[in-house]
């Protein structure tokens, strides 16, 4: 086999391979904005107007945010994502310093222990969890929301990772400038570690906007309720009305799809390293 | 005496700086470990002490202690029997699958063919697409009245019954989580498979080794590490998966999609058995523990190797 035969080969190969991730997206994605009727009578026989739609509306949208307030469960989620970004990077940020810089005893026991227990599945515990939370008065609140999303073992080990490539004579000059401890962490190795920042927020982030099973043990107000579960109420409601679930499904996509964009570029080297660093 | 007077200084300041030290680790610390108490070991304990109750249900009378009673219960009991030889088979299908999938496509995706960063952009779109939204997706593409009906029939093949029959249902919600899968995990090989050095492939070339021979005698020992990594990642992720059963089958047909994460939530929830469900719970955090215990050598190994 020619070498351009072989590449014309694979590259058939490769287009057939990705069909089979895009069509149904594409579908979604074109069919979110067609009238329910239209949605129904293409599916079946197969015939071009599966993906070419004849009219084009945004009807869906406009029922999903209008009747079904779609546009209240996305604001809360994005509340509780950024509110979850910002309190768990901190977090994060100070103990990644703590296990990267300090030598005291225990260290590797305390390292061990955060990372196996934050890389437990929340699922797992989420349901006891969340009967304390509600014995906590934390049930139907935002906070409640928000807290499981500050700790990510993922975010403190990479941060910590990065902080320890940081050659330590930058921290000893610091400190011979009398530059405090907080002061060395967030104006040194906070700021010289701007993609594993990223990195660390986006995890968080994108943990809190597809987060599911938490919101629907917690929170059963639907005025607080975020943009998952409120999206499973529609689909259980109207599930005859693919138009409006797709419509929601696409809205839901938009964020984490920008996110994890980015995040490609990174991800795998954030955990098993590729070697090459 | 003149050198101790010249030494004790900067001891002084050693220790000084050693209780420093200290005191900022426990309060950078201090954060994480408080909600790592809070959000995870305060449920394993309140679960594992839950599951040493016997409630009544309704809650008319308190629980009381009852010792391993939910476990026998639950370990007599042959629906919960199959419930734990599900999920067993459920992720040695699924995960292997999915990590072979990936592989090959990720070795796809590394050819010389055109285009290569728009196919691989493609496979990660259904990454992009949070589980509900996916959920919705292939529960209209598997609709029995929806598209792949309608591609099977046009193609020649018999109408299927997908989601509503029990020996399909599974199967479906396996297709659906390796569409998000596969392009996830095809990342982490990519990565994998460029730190392989060029020389050894060329070497094989140069000894004419077929491209199967390479992929089985260079490809794979190398990529070694990683491929243990995500297969003991992918079946924490899929040790837990709920979303699609919740939304798509609620565990039906005939409980063929009851998986372990469902039933806990079922039994809690749904039936009310908040001691028998707490059980539930401990088994299962007792078996994602192993894994991520795995997990976490393998993410260290992986690290101390750098």
């Amino acid at each position: 086999m020619g070498k351009s035969t072989r590449k014309s080969v694979l590259t058939v190969v490769a287009i057939v391979v990705s069909m089979f991730f895009i069509l149904p997206a594409l579908w979604i994605l074109i069919d979110s904005f067609r009238p329910n009727l239209e949605i129904m009578s293409t599916m079946t026989p197969v015939s071009w107007h599966l993906i070419i739609p004849e009219k084009l509306t945004i009807e869906n949208y406009v029922a999903l945010i209008i009747s079904d307030r779609f546009d209240l469960a996305l604001f809360n989620s994005a509340v509780v994502c950024l509110a979850s970004v910002a309190a768990g990077l901190l977090i994060s940020v100070m103990a990644a310093y703590a296990l990267a810089v300090y030598h005291f005893r225990g260290r590797n026991l305390i390292f061990a222990v955060v990372v196996i227990s934050f890389l437990v599945p929340f699922e797992a515990i989420a349901i006891p969890l969340s009967q304390l939370f509600t014995d906590w008065g934390l049930g139907n609140t935002m906070i409640g929301l928000i807290l499981p999303g500050i700790g990510n073992g993922l975010a403190i080990f990479n941060l910590r990772q990065f902080f320890m490539g940081i050659p330590v004579s930058y921290r000893e000059a610091a400190v011979i400038d009398g530059a405090s401890e907080p002061r060395i962490l967030f104006s040194i190795y906070a700021r010289m570690s701007g993609p594993a920042l990223v990195n660390s927020a986006l995890l968080i982030f994108l943990g809190q906007w597809t987060a599911y099973l938490w919101p629907l043990l917690l929170v059963s107000d639907n005025n607080l309720q975020v943009a998952p579960v409120a999206l499973a109420r529609t689909f259980g409601e109207h599930s005859a009305s693919y138009g409006e679930n797709f419509a929601g499904a696409i809205l839901l996509s938009l964020v984490p799809a920008l996110a994890m964009f980015i995040l490609q570029k990174t991800l795998g080297n954030t955990s098993i390293g590729s070697g090459e660093k | 005496m003149k050198a101790r007077h010249s030494v004790a200084p900067a001891d002084r300041r050693r220790h000084h700086g050693k209780r420093q030290e200290n005191f900022w680790a426990t309060l950078f610390l201090a954060p994480a470990l408080v909600a790592l108490v809070v959000l995870r070991i305060a449920p394993t304990i309140s679960a594992i002490w839950s599951s040493l109750l016997r409630g009544f249900p309704g809650g008319i009378k308190p629980a009381t202690f009852a010792g391993l009673y939910n476990y026998r219960h639950l370990f007599g009991d042959v629906n919960f029997i199959n419930t734990i030889g599900r999920t067993i088979v459920f992720n040695l299908i699924i995960n292997p699958l999915q990590i072979f999938l990936a592989l090959l496509v990720a070795v796809l995706m590394i050819q010389r063919i055109r285009g290569a960063n728009l196919w691989r952009m493609l496979i990660f779109v259904p990454v992009t697409i949070p589980i509900v939204g996916s959920s919705i997706a292939w529960g209209a593409m598997l609709n029995p009245q929806g598209p792949v009906n309608a591609f099977i029939v046009a193609l020649g093949g018999a109408h299927q019954p997908f989601f509503t029959s029990p020996g399909q249902a599974l199967a479906c919600i396996i297709i659906l989580a390796s569409w998000i899968g596969i392009g996830y995990w095809m990342v982490f090989l990519i990565a994998g498979l460029k730190a392989i050095p060029d020389e050894l492939y060329e070497a094989a070339y140069l000894d004419q080794a077929g491209p199967i021979r390479v992929f089985f005698q260079i490809t794979i020992p190398l990529l070694k590490r990683n491929l243990l990594f995500v297969l003991v990642a992918d079946t924490v992720a899929n040790f837990v998966l709920f979303v699609p059963v919740q939304l798509l089958t609620n565990g039906g047909p005939q409980n063929s999609t009851t998986l372990l994460m469902f039933d806990a939530y079922r039994t809690s929830y749904g039936y009310g058995s908040r001691n028998l469900g707490a059980a539930e719970v401990t088994i299962l955090t007792a078996i994602m523990l192993v894994f991520v215990f795995f997990q976490f050598r393998l993410l260290r190994e992986g690290r101390d190797s750098e």
